[in-house]
């Protein structure tokens, strides 16, 4: 909590230091910092270390027009206008259209390419052949892109649209046939399928017109007409035609340049004033947001527990066999729990979710969530139920021996009784741990609290408010299972430690 | 030797045993007969323990043969289950060895539920006899934690007599204890040896040997150096080694 609030006033001493005149600002560092979402060729891709893509030579222009260096910073889609609105960078060029709503809190230069969406389907899947067939179908989208607005638009209910933090996974997701149809812009998503997924094809052509913008925040009316001057002069001088024909390998179309010159006025008015800090804590918000965010951390409750009641039993599994004297198994299991303890959780899910389709197993999102969570969890209850087990005493295994009881019932009744008392308050931070790694089931779609929160911050335009609210939430789910820990150990306490250590008794010996 | 003609019960011949390289058995035989109670005594590391926990095989010997009863123990015999001659072999341990999470009675009743499936009412009713035998029935309840180390040795012995063995092993079973706990558990030992239990008894207690034992047996450095009746070995030492050993521990 307290480093919460340090966090959060450190932002607003931020908005407060933050100069009006953000040209100004830019000319004086010499360097335009300009954020995008590199995974979209071929308007924004990274080759090694370098940016490339039509989006990238666009804002190298604009730097040049204002006569600075440009700097380009890579950042997840969700996160992009959070970031732009916390001053970590002064555009945003990522081929984001210009929508109504994004209006209301972002400023948008003149339109500077003219896009639209398009369907997406397996090859020849002839259920699907324009957007009158998407209803009752399950689609695919990048979350938080005018693909999603356009397939809410067209009355699709929440749960028939499944969104992805990249237009690459929504598209992995319909390759592998969970989802039937992906919605995204042309022509970049024609250009991705023509790399890397001969599998599928655009069908339907473009069913939504929209046009990309150079995305500003608002209240900075000096930036914003230096970008449209410099939108215009490269508009006007064949710089926009190489670029474009560089990225698009075709010629300009005669209709692009007038089209583009008539709509100049669709972009933010230069009058236009601020809309307010993104750092200020809106409670309204909370009040509208607040249902949405709860069923997500049930979702996010339920994977952990579901994860938990797999992950345990397997871990045990695992420990025993990893003592076990049969050496094959007992290094089949440290194997698995070496890889596992060895590899990131995140990866673990997208090989579940993204990468065993191809072999033939196809999980639906909660089983794969379940199965990922409880997989990775196994792994660690296994080494503390090892450590445990291998913490009683060994007097003790050889007293239930010499009463006449074999190996089985001596761990089922003397040693694995006594382990359990030991191993749960690590096994109960263990699953404190587990519900926090929980959100990163958000990068598969499903819609636990982290993904959730995402979701309605990048929505919302108040982030500070929804993050805040998650990590409540997260909080008010972990708390309990702290204290729950240090009730455990205190009540364990007398029977686990015996009144007089025998050390003491050695030394009162020797004294003797 | 004891010559009152009672049957052989455990019966070992040249028993070795060595961890890696180093030998700490090196050819031990003894011949046990029911009702007879055997001291063994001599400086830790001498060999007593390992040789206990050969004989119900706690540890693996490495040569020689072990007969208990009509059954071969060692060498290695398929047709031998050795859960089931643990139960006629109880152990107690210096360190008590109880299990924590257990009460008293537990501890005493779960051998018998678990290994020999005693009825829960019938395994009770012999458990609270058994304390009462060593003086605990007031303690059932009671967890290891609280009690006292010469209670738990106590408990520790009523779980020993619980199966109803023919043999019994003790392992330094006073070593642990605060001297003043010493006392009541030697007092039970007399009395199982007072109702003619067959006892190997590891010890230090030189009065205990004296009073209860039939036999001492003073092992050093893996061998019998010297064996007979308490009173000979005790008191008129044939072997130097036997008379070094009986100085320091009776000087202490």
């Amino acid at each position: 909590m307290i480093a919460l609030a340090v966090l959060f006033s450190c932002s607003m001493s931020q908005v407060v230091h933050a100069a009006a005149n953000s040209l100004q600002d830019v000319r004086e560092r010499g360097v335009l910092i300009i954020g995008t979402d590199a995974t979209y060729p071929p308007f924004e891709l990274k080759v090694g270390d370098r940016f490339e893509g039509f989006d990238i030579d666009l804002g190298n222009e604009i730097g040049k027009e204002l006569g600075v260096a440009v700097r380009w910073e890579n950042i997840n889609w969700d996160g992009i206008f959070a970031a732009l609105r916390a001053r970590k960078f002064d555009l945003v060029i990522s081929d984001v259209v210009i929508t109504d709503k994004r209006k209301k809190e972002l400023a948008f230069s003149r339109p500077y390419f003219p896009s639209g969406q398009t369907i997406v389907r397996r090859k020849g899947d002839e259920r699907i052949r324009s957007a009158k067939d998407l209803p009752g179908k399950l689609i695919t989208v990048q979350q938080e892109t005018t693909g999603q607005y356009a397939v809410e638009k067209l009355g699709l209910p929440a749960e028939r649209i499944r969104k992805f933090e990249t237009m690459q996974d929504a598209l992995l997701e319909v390759r592998n046939g969970r989802g039937d149809a992906a919605v995204g812009d042309l022509p970049a998503l024609g250009e991705m399928i023509r790399k890397g997924y001969p599998e599928l094809e655009v069908v339907g052509g473009i069913f939504v017109r929209e046009n990309y913008g150079v995305v500003l925040r608002r209240g900075e009316p000096e930036l914003l007409t230096a970008v449209n001057d410099a939108l215009g002069r490269i508009m006007a001088d064949g710089r926009y035609a190489r670029i474009y024909e560089r990225w698009l390998r075709e010629p300009l179309p005669a209709s692009v340049l007038p089209s583009l010159e008539q709509m100049r006025n669709q972009g933010t008015p230069v009058a236009e004033k601020s809309a307010g800090s993104a750092l200020t804590i809106r409670w309204e918000l909370l009040r509208s947001t607040y249902p949405l965010l709860l069923r997500g951390a049930l979702m996010t409750l339920w994977i952990t527990f579901l994860g938990l009641l797999l992950g345990v039993p397997l871990g045990l599994l695992v420990a025993l066999v990893r003592l076990s004297t049969v050496r094959p198994l007992s290094l089949l299991a440290t194997a698995y729990v070496e890889v596992v303890r060895g590899t990131p959780l995140l990866m673990q899910i997208f090989v579940i979710y993204f990468v065993l389709p191809s072999l033939g197993v196809s999980l639906p999102q909660l089983v794969a969530a379940v199965a990922a969570l409880s997989l990775n969890a196994a792994a660690y209850i296994a080494e503390i139920f090892r450590a445990g087990i291998q913490s009683i005493d060994a007097g003790q295994m050889e007293a239930a021996r010499a009463v006449g009881m074999d190996y089985k019932s001596a761990m089922r009744w003397v040693i694995l009784p006594q382990t359990v008392r030991r191993v749960l308050p690590p096994l109960t931070n263990e699953a404190v741990a587990l519900l926090k790694d929980s959100s990163l089931i958000s990068i598969i779609g499903l819609s636990e609290l982290m993904r959730v929160g995402r979701e309605q911050a990048s929505n919302s335009g108040s982030p500070v408010t929804i993050v805040l609210a998650v990590a409540l939430l997260y909080l008010a789910m972990t708390l309990p299972l702290t204290h729950l820990v240090r009730h455990l150990e205190a009540r364990w306490q007398p029977i686990s430690r015996p009144r007089r250590s025998s050390s003491t008794t050695n030394q009162q010996r020797a004294a003797s | 030797m004891n010559g009152n003609g009672a049957a052989s019960i455990l019966v070992v011949s040249d028993l070795h045993k060595s961890f890696g390289r180093l030998e700490v058995l090196r050819g031990i035989s003894l011949n046990m007969r029911e009702g007879e109670v055997v001291a063994l005594i001599g400086a830790s590391g001498s060999g007593k323990s390992t040789f206990l926990r050969c004989i119900n095989r706690l540890e693996t010997p490495t040569s020689g043969t072990v007969h208990f009863r009509d059954m071969t123990l060692w060498p290695s015999n398929p047709q031998v289950d050795l859960n089931q001659v643990r139960c006629s072999m109880g152990m107690v341990f210096q360190r008590f060895n109880l299990f924590p999470h257990l009460t008293a009675l537990e501890n005493v009743t779960l051998a018998p539920r678990k290994v020999l499936g005693v009825q829960a009412e019938q395994a009770r009713n012999e458990g609270l006899a058994l304390l009462e035998q060593v003086h605990l029935s007031a303690k059932a309840d009671n967890y290891p934690a609280e009690l006292s180390g010469g209670q738990q040795q106590r408990v520790a012995i009523a779980r020993a007599l619980a199966l109803r063995p023919s043999l019994l092993l003790f392992d330094e079973p006073t070593s642990a204890l605060d001297p003043e706990l010493v006392g009541e558990v030697l007092e039970v030992m007399r009395d199982l040896a007072r109702e003619g239990r067959t006892m190997l008894v590891a010890t230090h207690e030189m009065s205990f040997a004296r009073e209860a034992a039939s036999r001492v047996l003073f092992l050093d450095e893996g061998v019998v150096v010297e064996e007979g009746p308490p009173g000979q070995v005790l008191e008129a030492p044939r072997q130097e080694r036997t008379r070094t050993f009986l100085s320091r521990v009776l000087n202490h």
